[in-house]
């Protein structure tokens, strides 16, 4: 089917049934999913999908409809319902469109290999990393491994005369595995998404960590109720981030349901923090040509050296706040609206190796689980389940288990006292192993 | 997924992309399988009933086990879906949605295919189930029985249909929670309103000559505010959500649902910072009883007992919680959200009491783990859609009600933390270690409810809590939530008001 063409035919379809302006949003893609256990296989699912949402304006009324049957009395009534559906909204003079802004040069999002790769090959290297993590005498169970890939094509066209595709693939696999000790259990696990086949981590790396984040947590003690040093493992580091990006989110910023709303271009965070929204970086599996209403993406900073310096923005936001799109229009899926969000966000490495870190801490907690929903974007708040070492006198102690963290942002992040060099970009959504010089632990 | 449980309300459900990918990225993100509970969803058809010639049917489940196997199934789905958002008062957007499909199943020993269609064609049935019987190549085949149309009893009565309801009556039950929730008080800044609802029509058909067919409609209402003072702000949130008719907000009606919201924003506003440190706690009656769908409940589902990893493995028959503890999952409940005639998989909805005065009773299966561990089906097969394989799942699961007071349970808790409301939560079923965020709570001191304080986690391990939970109150109510599992599912949680002796509270100071 020729989705480009379809997608042209169908805005312009929108305009005959009374809709002022359109946008056509088609997603057209192939899925595989493999899991094994023991040595064998247990799932493999593999399906190919498409499915189109229309965006339509009327009198400044915006409504939606979705809908994955491609049969031409299908559109039609797709259509139909998302005319008559802008009836019940209100209009608003911040409904509008992008226009046409030209896309932003992105390598490597694509791996036309993917597909070409046998089925065997993609079962062995999940059974292969399963084969290794159980070799470790620790290691007692599996709870199985996967391989996972995805490649599929967008195409947005709108009534501006804007008209684009792109084509991107994923894959991803991991291993989950459990260390029992007499009546203990802990489970760990690792994985690793690239765009390219080639670029996925060898399984020996990937078995080694996940059996080592297992049996490295058995012998758990807890500590007492205390404030002391926390340093976030790179693992760990989007914990923070999290309500960071909810809270630069243009649309919470205008509707003061964010406690970063009132506070740009000033210091909310120590000089060695600075975070960045990339959507240009090559291979980057945030990365895109353009966001989720076409428009160009870009490389941003947010915070600099802890100053405040951005909000994200789609269009009908930025309109609202008197700016220009910022390309930060996230998509999820051909059945919902552009809402905001991030690309690669992560926050910029530091020059202090992690070993450093955790060698000038007396006493503190080297954190490598994190539950919970992280920072709360409208007050700021952070309480979350913790789990990880104590670091005592520059040394790791002993796992810990069972344990809280807690604090508020702003003290949190002005807080942060060590950044690491080891921030790794292969993720979307990373920060370098870093300190926070006190926090509330609570234990026993 | 990691991310999930921060963009919460923020990341409408999901990308495109990463529907295939949750396998290896779950894994990614969450070593421990994590599961989370999560706190708001967006989704995905006028009514187009699904007819399907049972030949085809009959086909295609030959197709998928020509190969081999012993199990295939086929199942079949139409989606109409509403909804609509107001914000600042005004009707901001409104989506249509309409999604139809099916997925074919093949089932050969412990391994399982499974591929699915947009379309609902022969042509695409039979390639769905070729691609689905590539896992049994070579196995030993079952030959399917022929399908014969069943009925199965209703547990969800409809009074007034939602596709006899005017876009106008929807917008009204919206228009009035805006105005209540607004002029509850002036410090309430800004409503948001999400009204949700869908038909699904489903057909499960299977090799055992199953082929059942009905129609679900469900409604959910979100209703959230801001409350703002000098020094704090705090959304508030309150949800309805019933498989039912329009008549549901004549049971409760869209105020209720926006005061008790206001409330809640308007009483967190004075919220001091919580204690950290382990204390007792007091959970009150309703969606509380999320704490044990996550801490309990998940760890109870057959595929991980089958898997032999899960928390409760080998505990059958064994006492593994206080006297008092009862729990129980019922997809039975009239027209409760997570009440369904039959699961996705045609099998008969039911009680299943699942611990029973502390003593484990019964596991929660779907066919494959029923299968595995020489098990009945009790009910719990579900999937998001027809492009998710069934796994097990809860329906409406909660602690049975005790004998206690509610107020003579408070009073006589010398100290501690008092949970009105859990936002959400999640477990890693291997090791059974949970944690819960508090939406609103207050400290105990000396028997009574006193300060509000912010947000803070609850985390333990799951075989500890049922052991410590020492009074049940006689005052059982329930809530609506989605539970998360790789794919997400719509289920009601409940519990009697509890007391829990000894929780870890992730608060921002020291106690005093």
């Amino acid at each position: 089917m020729d989705y480009k063409k379809l997608a042209d035919q169908l805005v312009k379809k929108c305009l005959t049934r009374d809709a002022d302006a359109a946008e056509v949003y088609i997603e057209s893609g192939r899925n595989l999913s493999i899991q094994v256990r023991n040595g064998e296989i247990e799932t493999i699912q593999e399906s190919a999908t498409h499915g189109v949402g229309f965006r339509v304006f009327v009198k400044g009324r915006m409504a939606f409809a979705s809908c994955n049957d491609f049969s031409d009395k299908a559109l039609e009534n797709a259509i139909e319902s998302a005319v008559k559906f802008a009836g019940n909204t209100t209009p608003d003079e911040n409904n509008v469109l992008p226009e046409n802004r030209g896309i932003t040069r992105v390598e490597g999002l694509y791996d036309p290999q993917i597909s070409q790769i046998p089925m065997e090959s993609k079962v062995d290297l999940a059974k292969k990393a399963e084969k290794l993590a159980m070799e470790d005498r620790r290691i007692t169970k599996s709870s199985g491994a996967r391989y996972a890939e995805g490649e599929g094509e967008i195409f947005i066209a709108n009534s501006n005369g804007l008209l684009k595709n792109s084509k991107m693939t994923v894959c991803s696999y991991g291993v989950s595995v459990v260390a029992e000790k007499g009546d203990q259990k802990s489970s760990g696990g690792e994985s690793c998404s690239q765009r390219f086949f080639a670029d996925l981590k060898l399984p020996e790396e990937i078995a080694e960590k996940a059996a080592k984040n297992a049996y490295e947590m058995l012998d758990p003690k807890m500590v007492k109720t205390q404030k002391a040093s926390v340093i976030f493992d790179s693992d760990v580091g989007y914990a923070i981030l999290g309500g960071i990006l909810a809270a630069i989110n243009g649309k919470s910023v205008i509707q003061g349901r964010s406690f970063l709303a009132k506070k740009m271009d000033q210091q909310i965070a120590s000089k060695l923090v600075t975070i960045i929204d990339d959507g240009t970086r090559p291979k980057g599996l945030g990365s895109k040509l353009f966001d989720g209403e076409g428009v160009p993406t870009q490389k941003r900073i947010i915070i600099d050296k802890g100053v405040l310096k951005g909000f994200m923005y789609n269009t009908t936001t930025a309109k609202r706040a008197g700016v220009k799109s910022t390309g930060n229009a996230s998509r999820g899926g051909f059945t919902s609206l552009p809402g905001i969000s991030a690309h690669n966000f992560y926050m910029e490495t530091g020059k202090t190796p992690p070993e450093e870190i955790i060698g000038v801490t007396k006493n503190g907690l080297l954190l490598k689980g994190v539950t919970g929903y992280g920072i709360n974007p409208v007050n700021g708040n952070f309480s979350g389940g913790a789990s990880g070492f104590w670091v005592k006198n520059g040394r790791i102690a002993f796992p810990v288990k069972g344990l809280t963290i807690a604090g508020a942002a702003f003290e949190m992040l002005n807080g942060i006292d060590m950044v690491g060099d080891d921030l790794d970009l292969n993720r979307s959504f990373t920060a370098p192993t870093f300190r926070i010089k006190l926090m509330q632990i609570g234990g026993e | 997924m990691k991310l999930k449980g921060y963009f919460v309300e923020d990341i409408p459900r999901r990308k495109f992309l990463e529907l295939s990918l949750k396998g290896g990225a779950a894994i990614a993100a969450t070593p421990s399988l994590m599961m989370q509970l999560l706190s708001c969803r967006g989704p995905s058809p006028g009514i187009a009933k699904l007819k399907i010639d049972p030949e085809i049917l009959n086909k295609t489940l030959r197709k998928a086990l020509e190969k081999g196997g012993e199990f295939a199934d086929v199942y079949l789905e139409n989606r109409i879906s509403r909804r609509i958002l107001m914000e600042e008062s005004k009707f901001k957007s409104a989506l249509f949605g309409i999604s139809q499909g099916a997925g074919v199943r093949v089932m050969s020993g412990d391994k399982t295919g499974f591929a699915y269609t947009d379309e609902i064609t022969e042509e695409k049935l039979a390639r769905a189930a070729e691609v689905a019987s590539f896992i049994a190549r070579g196995a030993k085949a079952v030959s399917p029985v022929d399908v014969q149309e069943a009925k199965k009893e209703s547990f969800i009565k409809v009074k007034l249909p939602l596709e006899k309801v005017a876009d106008e009556k929807r917008l009204d039950v919206m228009k009035r929670a805006n105005q209540a929730a607004l002029g509850y008080d002036p410090r309430i800044k800004m409503a948001s309103i999400s009204y949700y609802d869908e038909i699904r029509a489903r057909t499960v058909a299977n090799s055992e000559g199953l082929l059942l067919s009905d129609e679900l409609p469900l409604l959910f209402f979100i209703v959230q505010t801001l409350g703002v003072s000098e020094n704090t702000r705090h959304m508030g949130r309150e949800r309805l959500s019933r498989h039912s008719g329009y008549e549901m907000f004549d049971e409760v009606t869209p105020e209720e649902v926006a005061q008790t919201c206001a409330r809640e924003s308007i009483a967190m506003l004075d919220a001091k910072d919580a204690p950290a440190g382990i204390m007792d706690v007091v959970m009150q009656n309703g969606w509380g009883g999320v704490l044990v769908h996550e801490a309990v409940g998940h760890p109870l589902e057959g595929d991980i007992i089958a898997r032999e990893i899960g928390v409760f493995t080998g505990k059958l028959g064994k006492k593994v919680a206080s006297d008092v503890f009862t729990m129980v999952d019922d997809g039975t409940l009239p027209n409760f959200r997570g009440t369904t005639n039959f699961d996705d998989e045609g099998t008969q909805m039911k009680r299943n009491v699942l611990i029973k005065d502390g003593v484990l009773v019964k596991y929660m299966t779907d066919i494959l783990s029923a299968k595995q561990l020489k098990m009945e089906r009790t009910g719990n097969g579900r999937r998001e859609s027809f492009r998710y394989i069934p796994i097990p799942r809860m329906t409406n699961t909660f602690i049975e009600k005790g004998k206690d007071k509610p107020e003579d349970i408070l009073a006589s808790t010398k100290s501690g933390l008092y949970v009105q409301s859990l936002s959400g939560g999640s477990v890693n079923p291997i090791t059974g270690m949970f944690n819960f965020t508090c939406r609103e709570a207050y400290l105990i001191e000396n028997g009574k409810k006193t300060t509000p304080v912010s947000g803070a986690t609850l985390i333990g391990n799951c075989m500890d809590i049922i052991s410590n939970i020492d009074a049940v109150g006689d005052d059982l109510a329930f809530g609506p939530g989605i539970c998360g599992k790789g794919q997400m599912a719509e289920v009601s949680a409940g519990q009697p008001t509890v007391r829990i002796r000894g929780i870890n509270v992730g608060g921002s100071r020291a106690r005093r």
